[in-house]
């Protein structure tokens, strides 16, 4: 018996000295990860809603939670990153996002998909972000949605007394230090070792989503004279991206700075088609060319006069048919005719580009006359159309700000994230690293898995962040001799659906 | 009551993952202490599992033999582009073993054994990176393998045995990896396979061309548990869901393979023993594990598996002290049925070195064995395909393993 206690004893050495854990031959450990020659103690994001996580139309908490720049510095974390504090919103306490000034909705809730409707639709919930409850930063995100080039170094862009006259951004009023604060300050303020800059988008993007109602102000640089929709001067963002180059990396601070995607290749001006008006009844269609008869034959009276070029009277010719039927729109840069009572309208094309806002007015009876409907029988407005003059317009800016960028940044030694290529490829499709594929088409009911946009068709959700925080992160590892991780953006979430609104 | 011997048995049933698919090779303490090859070994009740054909060549009339293993298991896993890092959290597997042999007459002998060849238990890290593959999983089988040899000569028995095998599998997964509820709590499936049983077979044959040499062959039929009336549930499923997925039944079929064991012994000295087992275990049937729903909501989920052949290699030595102690040791190299590109962590089995040890005394008519297994699987990178969310995508990273697996058996005869 004491020879079985003996062997007992034995087994329970041996079992003591086996029963140790599975390790690796590398596991991932502290070092695995690292910032190389960069230093992410102090990280500050600079832009405008992309940096500020905004999506479905809005900034919401949760959202706002999966910022581009939150999830990169939750990588940074890994390689000597310190904390990441973003503008307050504890108070969007239904997480719908909008914004309240002294009670007064100024800014709609997030939309959503109805799923017992099939429509996109602001969420029927009230917003309960105050604007006058002001959290002064300064925030490592200074991301303002709405914010151009110019706002950044905007005096009083932060004054709550300048909201009503347009001179002041809600989400910055938050935001900023104290009301005479600047954007640029707040963010240096903090001492940044390392920061992102993306900014550039609005200063052609809400020129583009007015449908082109604003002006190119390239060759001016009066902003005093400049509307909200305008095209920024090219030199004026030259000389303002310098300034906030200056300033970012005046203490030494390394970083990375993103290019600006061609805004036609987003979904809100690629999803809508010039024809989208099936037409079925022949009667109808008759109707139709002979409500434009006279129209048609007034064109070619004109050009026996010589007063328009064959080719001209050709593109404004209106003509219906069975089938798919482009819209007729309104176009400003046609030979004005209305002294001759012929309206500067014509037939949309493959070049001209629709925004996703028409579709709630495409084929939409006129309230007070329902034989009068939109698109057929009555012009869409040049506010819901990007003609080819204004697409060129927006592309010029585009590539002149692109090319300011890529030389400010080389001049400095600092990183370039190719968001353009990015937003190209997620055109046609984007795998990521695992063979996900995401694309830029709006939500049409079957592509859920792959969305990289959200419902306002121009800001991605949060797996579109992720794929933007990943590129982010791969400039960083390349050019700073970085190690971070990537995310895998399939475990964020998609589009918000709700059974019913 | 046979409900109630049924839970009874799967309760004791639970086994980890550690090695070998879902196979659990620990069917007696005696061989496991010799690296488990016990196809050419007919001194002890346990060749009721190994090769029933070797009750002829028993010395005792009856003997009955009963022993339990514990297995404490881990697997980690680890993704370098991703930084995904997890481990299970297996409880302790118990797996056990009966054996009773019954000589009739000088031809003529009995065998019945109770066992569990198969089962798997992992249970991953809460909220891990790979849990729309699996949360946790949990397959029980056992069987019940009555046989009868004849004694044809002093050198030849021939064994035919009836098997009954009786599964019973829990499966968790959340459906993707990302759907929520309205809370941000994963939405899961969670599947119950009930009670499922299926007959098989088994054919041995067991030779001693002399005193000192012995050989041994047995060949155990597939299975294939189909389990045809298992019900899913789902949890934590968001409003706009809640008509999709909803509690329904499922069919799925699962094999257990056939395997064909050859072994020879021999007795080099009196008190030495040596042996040696091949097993090949016909893994290829598993091509592909397909859950068909009920509701005509849901689509069937198909997972790839294309399991592949695979071959053991058994050494396993024993020394006899003296007349009450026996000493034994042994080592066997196990490969994984898992081919590159079907590696998924609901059954992350790996390439394993196998080192045994064990102890026997043996008291009047009663003996006691010990044994411990300790497995070591080897590192291994690689990846699953997954489909139903989109474009099918990859799931992989780093996994490693071992277990370590002590156990105690009984042994009473009568002459």
């Amino acid at each position: 018996m004491k020879k079985l206690l003996y062997i007992l004893g034995l087994l329970a050495v041996s079992f003591g000295f086996v029963s140790c854990e599975p390790e690796f031959d590398n596991p991932l450990s502290e070092d695995v990860y690292h910032s190389g020659d960069a230093d992410f103690s102090t990280y500050v994001s600079v832009g405008n809603s992309l940096t500020a996580g905004y999506t479905n139309g809005t900034l919401y908490k949760s959202a706002q939670s999966m910022s581009f720049p939150k999830i990169l510095a939750g990588q940074m974390a890994l390689a000597g990153g310190g904390e990441f504090t973003q503008p307050f919103l504890d108070d969007d306490i239904n997480d719908v996002g909008g914004l309240l000034l002294f009670g007064n909705i100024i800014a709609a809730p997030k939309l959503v998909v109805d799923a017992s409707q099939g429509t996109v639709e602001p969420i029927n919930a009230m917003p309960t972000i105050e604007v006058s409850n002001l959290h002064p930063g300064p925030y490592n995100n200074m991301g303002v949605p709405g914010a151009k080039s110019f706002h950044l170094l905007a005096p009083g862009y932060g004054k709550l007394a300048n909201i009503p006259l347009g001179k002041a951004n809600p989400y910055y009023v938050r935001m900023a230090s104290n009301e005479n604060a600047l954007v640029i300050q707040d963010a240096i303020a903090q001492q940044p070792t390392f920061f992102t800059l993306w900014i550039g988008n609005n200063d052609v993007l809400s020129y583009a989503t007015s449908g082109g109602i604003g002006e190119d102000q390239t060759g001016n640089q009066d902003l005093t004279t400049y509307g909200p929709n305008d095209i920024t001067d090219p030199g004026v963002f030259a000389y303002v991206y310098q300034q906030l180059l200056d300033a970012l990396t005046a203490t030494g601070a390394k970083g990375v700075v993103a290019t600006i995607p061609d805004v036609s290749s987003i979904p809100f001006f690629t999803t809508i088609p010039y024809n989208p008006i099936p037409l079925t009844d022949q009667a109808q269609v008759d109707a139709l060319n002979n409500a434009y008869a006279q129209y048609n034959a007034g064109l070619l009276q004109v050009v026996a006069l010589g007063l328009l070029s064959p080719e001209e009277a050709a593109l404004r010719t209106i003509h219906f048919q069975l089938g798919a039927n482009a819209i007729v729109i309104e176009d400003e840069s046609l030979t004005d005719l209305t002294s001759l009572n012929l309206p500067s309208i014509r037939q949309a094309n493959a070049y001209d580009l629709v925004l996703l806002t028409a579709k709630s007015v495409i084929g939409q009876a006129d309230p007070n006359n329902p034989q009068l409907i939109y698109g057929l029988t009555v012009p869409l407005e040049d506010k819901w159309i990007l003609i080819p003059q204004e697409i060129t317009s927006i592309r010029a800016a585009t590539m002149a700000y692109n090319v300011a960028i890529e030389q400010l940044a080389a001049a400095k030694s600092i990183a370039v994230a190719d968001m353009a290529s990015i937003m190209l490829q997620l055109h046609d499709k984007l795998a990521t690293e695992d063979g996900s594929i995401y694309t830029a088409d709006y939500f049409n009911g079957s592509n859920l898995n792959e969305l990289a946009f959200g419902l306002d068709g121009v800001h991605p959700n949060p797996r579109g962040y992720a794929i933007i925080a990943n590129e982010f992160t791969k400039v960083i590892n390349r050019m700073y001799n970085a190690n971070m991780p990537l995310v895998n953006p399939s475990y964020y979430p998609t589009i918000p659906i709700v059974p019913s609104n | 009551m046979k409900k109630v011997l049924l839970l009874a048995l799967f309760m004791l049933a639970y086994t980890s993952i550690y090695a070998g698919g879902y196979r659990v090779a620990l069917q007696g303490q005696r061989m496991l202490g010799m690296a488990h090859a016990g196809l050419s070994v007919f001194d002890n009740p346990e060749t009721a599992f190994f090769n029933p054909a070797g009750m002829s060549f028993l010395k005792d009339k009856f003997a009955v033999s009963f022993g339990v293993s514990g297995i404490i298991s881990k697997v980690k896993f680890q993704n370098e582009l991703y930084n995904w890092q997890a481990e299970t959290q297996n409880p302790v597997g118990t797996p056990f073993y009966l054996y009773m042999t019954y000589q009739t007459d000088e031809h003529m002998s009995f065998g019945l054994a109770i066992y569990t060849p198969f089962g798997s238990s992992a249970v991953w890290d809460d909220g891990w990176t790979g849990s729309q593959i699996v949360r946790e999983i949990s397959m029980k089988v056992f069987y019940i393998q009555p046989s009868l040899a004849y004694k044809f000569s002093d050198m030849l028995s021939l064994s035919a045995s009836l098997i009954m095998a009786y599964g019973n599998i829990e499966y968790d997964k959340d459906i993707n990896r990302n759907l929520t509820d309205e809370e941000g709590n994963k939405t899961y499936a969670s599947l119950q396979s009930g009670t499922v049983s299926q007959a098989g077979y088994a054919l041995s044959m067991a030779l001693r061309p002399s005193d000192k040499v012995s050989i041994g062959v047995n060949y155990r039929s597939e299975i294939i548990l189909d389990a045809k009336y298992g019900t899913a549930e789902f949890y934590n499923v968001p409003d706009l869901l809640s008509q999709t997925l909803k509690k329904t039944a499922f069919s799925a079929k699962l094999p257990m393979p056939a395997e064909l064991g050859m072994g020879i012994s021999v007795r080099p000295t009196e008190k030495l023993l040596l042996a040696f087992d091949y097993n090949r275990t016909y893994w290829s049937v598993y091509e592909k594990l397909i859950i068909n729903f009920a509701s005509d909501d849901l689509d069937p989920s198909i997972a790839d598996k294309y399991y592949q052949n695979t071959n053991t290699y058994r050494f396993g030595a024993a020394y006899q002290v003296n007349d009450k102690l026996a000493v034994r040791a042994g080592y066997y190299y196990d490969e994984s049925p898992l081919t590159e590109g079907h590696f998924s962590p609901e059954t992350p089995s790996l390439d394993s070195n196998n080192y045994t040890f064990g102890i026997g005394y043996q008291m009047d008519r009663l003996a006691v064995d010990f044994s411990l297994l300790y497995v070591d699987g080897k590192e291994r990178t690689d990846y699953t395909i997954v489909r139903g969310e989109g474009t099918p995508y990859k799931f992989g990273g780093t996994y490693v393993s071992n277990a370590i697996i002590p156990g105690i058996g009984i042994t009473y005869k009568i002459k």
